[in-house]
């Protein structure tokens, strides 16, 4: 057991250090807030052009697609660097860190010649078609319809919300359902110009073009928009999520905005008492959460299937976040009235981090059932 | 980084579950507040257990992981002290060890050859008559005991304290670490077996999730103490010992509730963990101690 980084992975972080360094603009801080927004996925694309020129994208993926085989520590050290950044790639983080490995295992030819090598560069965005008005954590009761369509195709109706990235991506990764049950819904992978899509953005305390509503009206897809075969759904986005419920380092920013909050009250004099207290609970809650997550990681490098230990990852990680924003408020209030940019957008990511990408008490609920062995709810 | 462990670390970790299962079982008529565990520690010293820290393939990690694992077991014996901090030692000491914080009581001191005195920053050694030593009746899951104060005490160089405050906080940890793991473990067992409402506790969502939470807190605690028993570091050490101390006072707390009158009780063996918990609690300053720390070691301006 060994918690130093060998000399590669100290290279690649310097490397992935440097670049950011090279490429973010002075006025990137105050871009940082509203991933979703224009201004930032003008920037992303740029940005995730060059990282891409620069080998720096999607390392990890197969030479095939675009990569190098870099193994999961490396993938995950990007990781920590962007997000540390203020997460510069964007909504691109989603096909580097699962839609474009999820097509590489269940995609056909056809789909992954369309849609992977614009992700390998950088051109292009995705949405998260998943949640819906009557389905949020209960993912299987969606209802937006995907009808055969005279055997060409299909013909989709009905509503996503919560929807990231919606107002400026490319395709959406929608869940739809073509028959009743869990293994009634299907995967479709949707042109966001298709005629039939409406997009209505969703003002937010989380910043800027970030949540949305998405209309399909009589959307009509070709048969060869599925992903995998019809009702294959569950199974697919069951594998995705566990890559995306440790993909995102958020300790690794929630650590950095600690330290400059930190900094910044003991030029001032406001770092005692209470303070004090607050911020080395914090500290030790992201700390805690970074191992987590390399344990995770480490599990990955082994070829290990994912377990349970990654929703308590994902629990410590909330944990984090939310010790670190409240010790902002209190502390720092000024950083959320116009003190400081990145510790704005740091807030406002922090307190989705116990809904985006499932509830927490799902993951409670896993880790009740799956790590302590508890006896489950009736249902 | 791999966390995967070598081929000494496993054959050491197998050997010490082997030697602990011996000791898992509860005395049936057995209702007191600490259990000794005399045989464990005569077993631990006969097969030289107590050096293992400074064997260079196995090191203070291996031993971190060896105080982990015991510290499960209902019995206790001194033997983090021993493990992690008297390798870091200038000379050869006898063990046990006890530390005496500001004059109060502490674990093993009735039984302890070595003190370890900590008076605010200073830490002295100092070895005690029988005399000088007392056992005194508590709460708490370990022998408490007070020392008189007559005995000489070599003072520590500051660096010297230094280096054994950071180890003392990394045998808290871990200790700690392992206290909880047991202590979860035994309330799950609980939770499934108890039924109420027609139903086994453990399947209410109230309670599932507050387990849920404690466990990820727990595991936190593992992860920054094996961590610093590797790094070495001053830092670490801090981060980890106010973890463990954060995170037990609330994991105690919802332990005890979890299991009711049950738990109230010394038929059930939940307080042989928690009560050692307790004890551990105001140890090197508590948690404002250690935020203190965490504080001044912590905190990175330039990154931020």
């Amino acid at each position: 057991m060994d918690f130093k980084w060998d000399s590669e992975q100290q290279s690649f972080r310097a490397t992935v250090r440097a670049f950011l360094s090279e490429h973010l603009p002075a006025d990137w801080e105050a871009l940082a807030h509203g991933p979703g927004s224009a201004a930032q996925s003008t920037f992303s694309t740029k940005f995730c052009g060059a990282l891409a020129t620069a080998g720096l994208l999607v390392p990890h993926w197969p030479q095939h697609w675009g990569g190098r085989d870099a193994d999961p520590w490396m993938a995950f050290i990007l990781a920590e660097e962007m997000w540390a950044a203020g997460e510069p790639r964007g909504g691109q983080y989603m096909n580097v860190n699962w839609i474009g490995p999820t097509l590489m295992r269940f995609g056909s030819e056809e789909q992954q010649a369309r849609y992977i090598p614009p992700m390998a560069r950088g051109e292009t965005i995705w949405c998260q078609g998943f949640s819906e008005p009557e389905a949020g954590s209960d993912l299987a009761s969606l209802r937006t319809r995907a009808e055969r369509n005279n055997g060409s195709g299909y013909r989709i109706n009905g509503q996503k919300i919560w929807t990231s990235y919606a107002g400026v991506a490319d395709t959406c990764f929608l869940l739809a359902r073509t028959s009743v049950g869990k293994n009634g819904i299907s995967i479709f992978l949707v042109p966001m110009d298709t005629p039939g899509i409406t997009v209505r953005q969703i003002p937010s305390i989380i910043g800027e073009g970030d949540i949305h509503e998405v209309f399909f009206d009589n959307v009509e897809v070709p048969k060869t928009a599925i992903l995998g075969a019809e009702g294959q759904a569950w199974e697919i986005v069951r594998t995705s999520l566990s890559l995306e419920r440790v993909g995102i380092p958020r300790f690794a920013l929630a650590a950095r905005m600690l330290d400059r909050a930190v900094a910044t009250l003991k030029k001032s004099g406001r770092f005692n008492g209470g303070a004090i207290e607050q911020a080395a609970r914090a500290k030790a809650a992201c700390e805690a959460t970074r191992l987590y997550s390399y344990s995770i990681i480490d599990q990955r490098k082994r070829g290990l299937p994912p377990g349970p230990e990654a929703s308590a990852a994902r629990f410590a990680t909330v944990t984090a976040e939310r010790l670190v924003g409240e010790f902002v408020v209190e502390q720092l209030p000024d950083a959320l009235a116009g003190g400081d940019p990145l510790l704005l957008a740091h807030h406002q990511r922090a307190i989705v981090a116990g809904i985006a990408s499932g509830a927490a008490e799902i993951q409670l609920n896993l880790i009740a059932t799956e790590l302590l062995r508890m006896p489950r709810e009736p249902r | 980084m791999d966390f995967t462990l070598t081929s000494d670390q496993s054959a050491l970790t197998s050997a010490i579950d082997r030697l602990a299962t011996h000791f898992e079982a509860m005395p049936t008529d057995f209702y007191g507040f600490t259990l000794a565990g005399t045989q464990l520690e005569k077993e631990l010293t006969d097969g030289e257990y107590f050096d293992i820290a400074g064997i260079p393939d196995l090191g203070p990690l291996t031993a971190t992981m060896a105080v982990e694992r015991l510290a499960w077991l209902p019995c206790t014996a001194e033997i983090a002290l021993s493990m992690l901090v008297r390798p870091h030692l200038a000379t050869e000491l006898p063990r046990p060890f006890a530390v005496i914080e500001n004059g109060r009581p502490g674990r093993f001191v009735a039984t302890a050859k070595t003190l370890l005195i900590i008076n605010g920053d200073d830490i002295g050694v100092a070895h005690p008559s029988v005399d000088a030593v007392e056992a005194v009746d508590s709460l708490y899951a370990y022998p408490m005991g007070t020392f008189t104060g007559n005995a000489s005490v070599t003072t520590l160089s500051g660096s010297d304290a230094a280096n054994v405050r950071k180890w003392l906080r990394i045998a808290l940890a871990a200790e700690i670490s392992g206290l909880l793991h047991a202590a979860i473990a035994s309330t799950v067992e609980h939770l499934s077996i108890r039924r109420q409402f027609g139903r086994s506790l453990g399947t209410f969502q109230a309670l599932r999730h507050r387990m849920a939470e404690c466990t990820v807190l727990a595991g936190g605690v593992r992860w920054l103490v094996l961590k610093a028993a590797s790094t070495e570091d001053e830092g670490d050490a801090a981060l980890a010992a106010l973890h463990a101390q954060e995170s037990a006072t609330r994991i105690v707390y919802d332990l005890h509730q979890m299991l009711g009158a049950m738990g109230m009780t010394l038929e059930h063996p939940l307080h042989l963990w928690t009560y050692r918990i307790k004890a551990l609690l105001s140890e090197l300053g508590g948690r404002g101690g250690q935020a203190a720390a965490v504080a001044a070691l912590c905190f990175n301006s330039e990154a931020a």
